[in-house]
């Protein structure tokens, strides 16, 4: 009994050091060297945008093991893959701006378009975009657009950001929380660029901006369908599958397109220049561009796919919203000005 | 032997470790010393190594793409002084010392109430305010949505008795931010205080009664002066957690007021802006170490801020 009392104290040590040195170890080890085979793909996409059965269909399909991983902004996709080492992951999905600073940064693989036969199945408006002129390094996976929605049993019409000045609508509107976007619109009611940094019309848009303000009732990007499922307000600026959706819940509910212009943001399949799987990574593109695979992916996430076969909207209609929405640019130094700026807003 | 407060607290490990008044001398100091080693690891590595990289951070320069450039500079401290920066700050500071000012409105009540309370009462009492503890605090804001919103819970409720008309604006405006503070805070606030009005003196109590004090008297010349630390202690708890806390500003306030909690987030995610978010973060730890050394110059015990 003395023995024990006279070991307690030596042995908690000798075990919380024990704890200790274990505790460390794990967390430095070096990563488990996997089995480097071709069959393995490491795919970075953002949270909830590819339905899984699809990733275990192809895994099925392919013999290929996809290791699944996700992120919810461009930013913090740059993140991962600054800190990561080479051939950490072989594909993701970025969108516009962030393809080009990826490009720009030295970070993707060129594209082999001969081991993407299903690219034939794009519609070619979505191609040769601004940030990849040439489809050298992406291809495009949806096309997610701002727009309108409305309750019209309150509401006869919106079509302009300036029906959102209406006093009506007071506390009854939901707007996205994103700083670009909302200051873009803003820009663009007021005539300008979304993406113009100048003081004078930056100021038009806190201007124009204050006239909406009294009708605010929230910004959200998480989840701003859920305001008008439970009626919370009747008109937004939202993400066009989030609209589709809310329609799916209240039919009540009409979307339309800012006549002013609003924000394209096109998410694409680009492949990492460290990538050690790149036959993987192209028959998994490839399997996504597929027309059956298209159609589950948009039956989920109602986005706008580029696939010919997904029954979307008419050409004359889709070049009309290519034409009159516009990307968010990666505007350099001026990013601080329109964060500046967000804090006015709010 | 085994006291887990001493193994989990760092500082009271710390003060443990440099002077060890109370160590029995047959004690091998060695052996505490190792003992000790757990919470100086967790110290180190996860609390001092972060800080130090934000400070270093927050003297250098963005790239504007998220990346940083290493060259020192000021400027980012310089930024905090802008208007638009300074209003927030203010902001920020309004809705804390709100918060804090209704938590002390409802903790003295419920303190001195429980007073009264026979123990094992109060010991069931203190445990219910501890259970909301046990869920997430982010899960428990978006509970509070269902309650708050115009077709939620209250309103549904409050136009079926025909109380009111048109449903309250409950949340989406400041009134929804200082409902999500409070109630995620007061349990912060009840804990010291109900503990410095438990051990007033019930003498001074009676003696007062006996002089024919009334509950005004009582509370202003005794309570109040008797349990000033307590009240501190509790005032810090809240006030430091209420001016960051975005995610209850961001959800219960629609997005539409900005903290200094949400402005440390946006540099860090939309702005790409770290080294400004690393200055904002070290501001926010400056206003925390001047409250708690003043908390320390009106006598208050750093151990008793460590929950103990």
């Amino acid at each position: 009994m003395k023995l024990l009392e006279k070991l307690k104290t030596p042995l908690l040590s000798l075990t919380a050091i024990g704890l200790v040195i274990i505790i460390v170890a794990l967390a430095t080890r070096p990563r488990a060297t996997e089995p480097e085979t071709a069959n393995t793909l490491n795919v970075l996409n953002w949270t909830s945008y590819i339905p899984s059965e699809i990733i275990k269909d192809f895994e099925a399909e392919s013999g290929i093991k996809v290791n699944y991983g996700t992120y919810s902004s461009n930013e913090e996709l740059l993140a991962k893959l600054v800190s990561s080492s080479d051939g950490t992951y072989d594909v993701v999905f970025p969108s516009d701006y962030m393809v080009d600073l990826l490009i720009s940064k030295d970070l993707l693989a060129p594209l082999d378009h001969s081991k993407l036969p299903n690219e034939a199945n794009l519609n070619p408006l979505f191609l040769n975009q601004p940030y990849d002129t040439a489809n050298k390094y992406s291809l495009p996976f949806l096309l997610a657009t701002t727009v309108f929605l409305y309750d019209s049993t309150k509401l006869d019409r919106l079509t302009s950001y300036k029906d959102l000045q209406d006093p009506s609508l007071v506390n009854n509107l939901v707007l996205l929380d994103d700083q670009r976007i909302i200051i873009g619109a803003m820009l663009q009611a007021t005539g300008h660029d979304m993406n113009d940094a100048h003081a004078d019309h930056l100021q038009d848009s806190l201007d124009f901006f204050n006239q909406i303000k009294p009708n605010i009732k929230a910004f959200d990007s998480d989840s701003p369908k859920t305001f008008f499922i439970t009626k919370e307000v009747d008109a937004g600026l939202v993400w066009n599958a989030e609209a589709t959706l809310a329609v799916e819940e209240n039919p009540d509910l009409k979307i339309s397109y800012p006549a002013e212009g609003f924000a394209l943001s096109m998410d694409n399949y680009v492949i990492l220049k460290g990538s050690r799987h790149q036959d993987a990574a192209h028959a998994f593109i490839n399997y996504l561009l597929r027309n059956d695979v298209s159609q589950k992916i948009v039956d989920e996430y109602p986005y706008l796919s580029p696939n010919k076969s997904v029954a979307s909207l008419p050409d004359a209609e889709l070049t009309q919203i290519l034409e009159n929405g516009s990307y968010v640019k990666n505007v350099g130094a001026d990013i601080k000005a329109f964060d500046k700026l967000w804090a006015k807003y709010k | 032997m085994l006291n887990p407060s001493r193994v989990t607290i760092p500082r009271s490990v710390f003060m443990r470790f440099v002077k060890s008044p109370d160590t029995p001398k047959d004690q091998p100091s060695l052996f505490r010393t190792l003992f000790t080693l757990p919470a100086i690891f967790y110290s180190v590595l996860l609390i001092a190594l972060p800080l130090l990289y934000i400070f270093f951070l927050s003297f250098m320069r963005s790239d504007n793409y998220g990346g940083i450039l290493y060259e020192f500079n000021l400027e980012n401290y310089g930024e905090i002084f802008d208007s638009t920066y300074l209003s927030i700050f203010l902001k920020s500071a309004l809705i804390g010392l709100a918060t804090t000012f209704i938590c002390l409105l409802i903790s003295y009540p419920f303190a001195i109430f429980l007073r009264g309370v026979p123990e094992k009462r109060r010991n069931l009492i203190m445990k219910l305010v501890m259970v909301p503890f046990l869920t997430n605090s982010l899960i428990r804001t978006y509970g509070l949505i269902t309650l708050l919103r115009k077709n939620g819970v209250i309103n549904a409720g409050l136009m079926a008795t025909g109380l009111i008309s048109e449903p309250l604006s409950l949340m989406y405006n400041n009134l929804g931010i200082l409902i999500g503070m409070v109630y995620t805070l007061l349990p912060f606030m009840i804990l010291p205080v109900c503990s410095a009005v438990g051990k007033v003196d019930q003498n001074l109590l009676d003696a007062a009664e006996d002089l024919g004090a009334g509950k005004f008297h009582k509370f202003f010349k005794i309570y109040l002066p008797l349990t000033l630390q307590g009240a501190f202690n509790g005032s810090l708890m809240v006030f430091i957690p209420a001016i960051g806390f975005f995610f209850i500003a961001d959800i219960l306030g629609g997005g539409r007021a900005m903290i200094i909690g949400n402005l440390i987030k946006n540099q860090f995610l939309t702005a790409r802006n770290w080294p400004l978010g690393a200055a904002f973060s070290i501001v926010l730890l400056g206003i925390t170490f001047l409250l708690v050394k003043a908390y320390k110059k009106i006598g208050g015990n750093l151990d008793e801020l460590g929950g103990g």
